[in-house]
């Protein structure tokens, strides 16, 4: 027998080349087109008045149909944040040269938070109850990236 | 209801086990088979537990039928936690088809896959994938400052979770990631990824393999003078992350009092001896054990700083070092069931807790703690 062979390591892409083209539904292409015109377009629950967004169907907890649309926002304040001083792409972690700010907004006349970026300001006067506005992009490009972050208010 | 017991167990774990899945398995399998004195055709159902996407192709069991000798048996799979499939056998073997049942759960975290990008593919695909703003690492960030916000808890208190269970990790030689006399400042000290996360708070990347055998009373007392029987099991799965209060665990809550109803405890802190737990990230480790009823809820800078949940403590949480010491996906939960037994059996050497009779095994699957499984299990047949 030869000698054992080293270990060979090959690197496979997984998923493939695997492109899943999954209709959204139309409760999401609603919420797009609402942030195509500045809107943040939420819904609510019939039984327990939760407001969510983005937008569902049902609620879990309720089990009932979320029919009723209405407009949240633009301006929230954060629940709840993270300072983020690595991304990681792909699954691997990666150092940011600077922090990249993370945070769970409540925005007016929701009840459930929404998770979005916040810029523009020092990572450390991001704080709970923190009033933010959002920062929709412009022109639209008809993708849930039409609402880019939020800002600071004031 | 039959009596089950579980009656031996065999670990591998691994930064690199410089191996592949198969020979991994076929390994620990061959050697367990032997230590228990079976051959693969005194093994009545083959539970597997791994996960087409930790492994890189669909059916994920097919290339482990051979190496753990399920082939031409009766095999079934499970692609969750090792807790949901020990939990799958105990069923199996309840219903009367089976006498015999082996589980064997495993992934390869630390050479061949990447346990973040895996953890990505459990978000909702058409709005958190989209947003690409989710990850492992920050949920878990946005969960322990949820803890600490609701009960008023420092950062430190995760530092010392952290500390003294890559101490226990040092002591058990299933576990590769311990670090003997680590300190709450060396956790502090490590690097910051998503604040409140340090990287010692993290459990590290691992290859690993368990298995468990399992059996109905009569063939559990033929194969074994100790026993340890499963006394009680609940597996629960929560609403998405949003919508939900993340600084508690409904669904720990839930399948616990489910599992200490069918095995008949009504004062957990007092009737059981020690609990394993799949905290992955140290601030997990409070959500679970309040949520399993072992310390009143937001108390994690009181048990930190009273030593409570210390391995000489009246109740020793992960003594093994859990999943700080070693947490390869799948098989992560099927370790702490094996390390329930080691204790049981008093065979868990220096991480041996004194007296102890009945355990709790905790299993988790999913972000923000949104799918648990626990199991109880004693040395008292009842």
């Amino acid at each position: 027998m030869a000698d054992k062979l080293e270990r060979v390591v090959v690197e496979a892409q997984v998923p493939l080349d695997y492109t899943y083209n999954y209709r959204v539904g139309p409760y999401i292409e609603r919420y797009i087109k609402g942030l195509g015109d500045k809107k943040i377009l939420a819904t609510k629950c019939p039984q327990c008045s939760k407001v969510a967004v983005p937008p569902r169907k049902e609620c879990g907890v309720c089990n009932k149909i979320m029919d009723e649309w209405v407009e949240v926002g633009p301006e929230g304040v954060v629940d709840n944040y993270t300072v983020g001083h690595v991304k990681i792409e792909k699954g691997l972690v990666e150092n940011l040269e600077s922090p990249a700010l993370l945070a769970m907004i409540t925005l007016d006349g929701a009840t459930v938070p929404l998770l979005a970026e916040v810029k523009g300001m020092a990572p450390t006067d991001l704080k709970k109850g923190l009033r933010v506005k959002a920062v929709f992009t412009d022109p639209a490009e008809d993708s849930l990236a039409d609402l880019s972050h939020f800002e600071q208010v004031g | 209801m039959r009596k089950v017991a579980i009656v031996g167990q065999k670990q591998i774990n691994a930064a690199d086990v410089g191996k592949s899945r198969e020979r991994m398995l076929f390994e620990l399998c061959r050697d367990f088979y032997k230590e228990m004195g079976i051959t693969r055709h005194d093994i009545d159902t083959f539970v597997l537990c791994s996960n087409d996407f930790y492994s890189g192709h669909t059916i994920s069991n097919v290339f482990e039928d051979c190496p753990v000798g399920a082939y031409m048996k009766d095999e079934t799979k499970v692609e969750a936690d090792g807790v949901m499939a020990a939990t799958y056998a105990f069923i199996r073997i309840l219903s009367g088809l089976y006498d015999t049942a082996v589980v064997v759960a495993s992934s390869q975290g630390g050479s061949v896959m990447r346990p973040y990008l895996q953890m990505d593919y459990s978000l909702n695909p058409t709005y958190d994938r989209q947003v690409d703003l989710l990850n492992e690492v920050n949920a878990a960030a946005l969960q322990a400052r949820a803890y600490m916000d609701e009960f008023g808890v420092s950062e430190e208190v995760l530092d010392k979770i952290a500390a003294r269970n890559l101490r226990n990790a040092a002591r058990n030689p299933y576990a590769f990631n311990g670090k003997t006399d680590v300190t709450p400042a060396d956790v502090a000290n490590s690097d910051v990824l998503y604040e409140p996360i340090k990287a010692m708070h993290c459990y590290p990347f691992t290859d690993g393999a368990c298995v468990l055998l399992l059996a109905a009373e009569d063939r559990a007392k033929e194969l074994t003078d100790a026993p340890v029987w499963i006394k009680g099991v609940g597996d629960l799965l929560e609403t998405y992350y949003p919508e939900r209060d993340v600084s508690r665990s409904k669904s720990v809550k839930s399948s616990a009092e489910r599992a200490y109803k069918m095995a008949g405890i009504s004062d957990p802190a007092s009737e059981l001896d020690l609990v394993e737990v799949s905290a992955k990230f140290s601030y997990q480790e409070p959500i679970i054990c309040e949520a399993l009823g072992l310390f009143p809820e937001g108390s994690a800078g009181d048990v930190a700083d009273r030593g409570l949940a210390d391995m000489d403590s009246a109740m020793p949480v992960s003594p093994s070092g859990g999943a700080l010491g070693a947490y390869a996906f799948c098989a992560g939960g099927l370790v702490r069931i094996a390390e329930c037994y080691r204790q049981l059996t008093g065979g868990a050497g220096d991480t041996q807790v004194a007296d102890a009779h009945t355990a709790l095994a905790h299993g988790q699957d999913g972000l923000f703690l949104q799918h648990n499984a626990v199991m109880v299990v004693s040395t008292e047949e009842g």
